[in-house]
């Protein structure tokens, strides 16, 4: 017999164990947010007695479970591109990365989200830890520091739901419960001390530094592969000299044009490539760090 | 068999008769709110009433319920509570109610072909 919320979710998550991670964390959420809420109207009862008739409507541990494996089980199939890529051939895989939309989403995150909310986030949570230590001393200072925490929360569970967006990997869906029984001081101790909170702060400083590097990767990787294949247009259309000393302008020779506009090409492909390979590593990093379970 | 299987038996043939209609039962839950519930309260709304055993294990509409909002039958959006983390209220969407009104005919339909097949028996 479970005899408490608690005792509950411990089985509802031995259930589940191999099942994605951001699935456990919102079916705990789900169960944790139905038995408190309905606990609480029952406050006459001790929580075993009150909660047997809660369960009982609720559903046991691994019929819970099993509802959320069949609907993910469903969903992670329509979701999924149809599974053609594995039979294609080797080429056809290589050059067909433009029709590809996991590299497209990888490149716009890459390129574009990761370095601005990296600069976001990077604030965020720099003037948050020092104004927090600095103002420990004082009586704002827990209040500003439980505030500060909650919004990391908050950041966490968006950045997540752009990860999924963008780069495919399952994100949790839900805030997380915090346990209406623990109170305020209770709720504020245990958002301080898991590990949760901190790994999503290590998150949110590490983007910045990620998002330079992705920025300034992609930015040189696509102008030259653009320059590479726009040489010949420049030069022979416009009469753009691409290099010039002391006054004497130097061409590339045609016999070589070509071949530019070939390395252009492969080299734009290479980076959807690249993009398509980091983007599932940023995906991973993302999912270790922000994810609770 | 024994109890014990019967009652394993009668579990999954409920199981397998509830996969249509719990989509059914919450559109229609959803749809007769006049404003826009969240998890807790849709589940205590189709619990209502029921004393004895629920037919449908209010733990298996959550997750129904976010699917029903992929498939673009309902919508939802997040809101902050004053005593627990935000919410998310779900809404009936213009396919959500086209989706109800068929399901409500073909349960129906299905509905009067079993009872007059079981008459027959």
């Amino acid at each position: 017999m479970i005899k408490s919320v608690e005792e509950y979710l411990r089985q509802l998550k031995k259930e589940l164990a191999g099942c994605d991670r951001a699935t456990i964390q919102d079916a705990l959420s789900d169960a944790e947010e139905y038995l408190r809420n309905t606990l609480e109207t029952r406050p006459d009862l001790a929580e075993a007695d009150a909660l047997l008739p809660i369960i009982e409507k609720y559903g046991m541990p691994d019929e819970v479970a099993a509802a959320y494996m069949d609907i993910e089980s469903r969903v992670q199939v329509a979701l999924a591109p149809a599974r053609t890529s594995a039979r294609k051939s080797l080429a056809s895989r290589f050059f067909g990365v433009f029709a590809d939309p996991k590299a497209w989403g990888a490149l716009l995150f890459l390129l574009f989200f990761s370095l601005f909310s990296g600069i976001i986030y990077f604030t965020w949570a720099v003037t948050g830890i020092s104004l927090s230590l600095g103002l420990m001393v004082l009586i704002i200072g827990l209040p500003f520091i439980g505030l500060f925490v909650l919004s990391v929360q908050g950041i966490a569970l968006i950045e997540g739901r752009v990860v999924e967006a963008l780069l495919g990997v399952r994100m949790p869906r839900r805030p997380i419960f915090p346990g209406k029984s623990l109170g305020w001081w209770g709720r504020f101790k245990k958002l301080i001390s898991q590990k949760h909170t901190w790994l999503s702060i290590a998150y949110m400083i590490l983007k910045l530094p990620l998002g330079i590097a992705y920025f300034v990767v992609f930015i040189v990787l696509i102008s030259l592969a653009l320059s590479g294949i726009a040489l010949p247009i420049l030069e022979l259309g416009f009469d753009i000299q691409p290099l010039v000393i002391n006054n004497v302008p130097y061409y590339t020779p045609v016999w070589l044009m070509p071949l530019t506009v070939i390395a252009g090409i492969l080299l734009l492909i290479l980076t959807m490539h690249l993009a398509k390979v980091l983007g599932r590593m940023q995906g991973a990093l993302a999912k270790a760090l922000l994810v609770r379970y | 068999m024994d109890l014990k299987d019967v009652n394993t038996a009668d579990k999954k043939f409920q199981k397998e008769l509830n996969a249509g209609i719990t989509e059914l039962v919450l559109l229609s839950a959803v749809s007769r709110a006049t404003e826009p519930m969240y998890g807790y309260q849709i589940a205590k709304l189709i619990d209502e009433g029921r004393e004895n055993e629920p037919i449908i294990k209010l733990g298996t509409l959550y997750p129904v319920l976010r699917s029903l909002e992929r498939s673009g039958l309902l919508e939802s959006r997040v809101e902050p509570s004053v005593a627990g983390p935000p919410r998310r209220y779900y809404k009936i969407t213009e396919s959500g109610r086209r989706a109800l009104k068929r399901w409500t005919e073909i349960w129906g339909l299905t509905r009067a072909f079993v009872d007059t097949r079981l008459k027959e028996g």
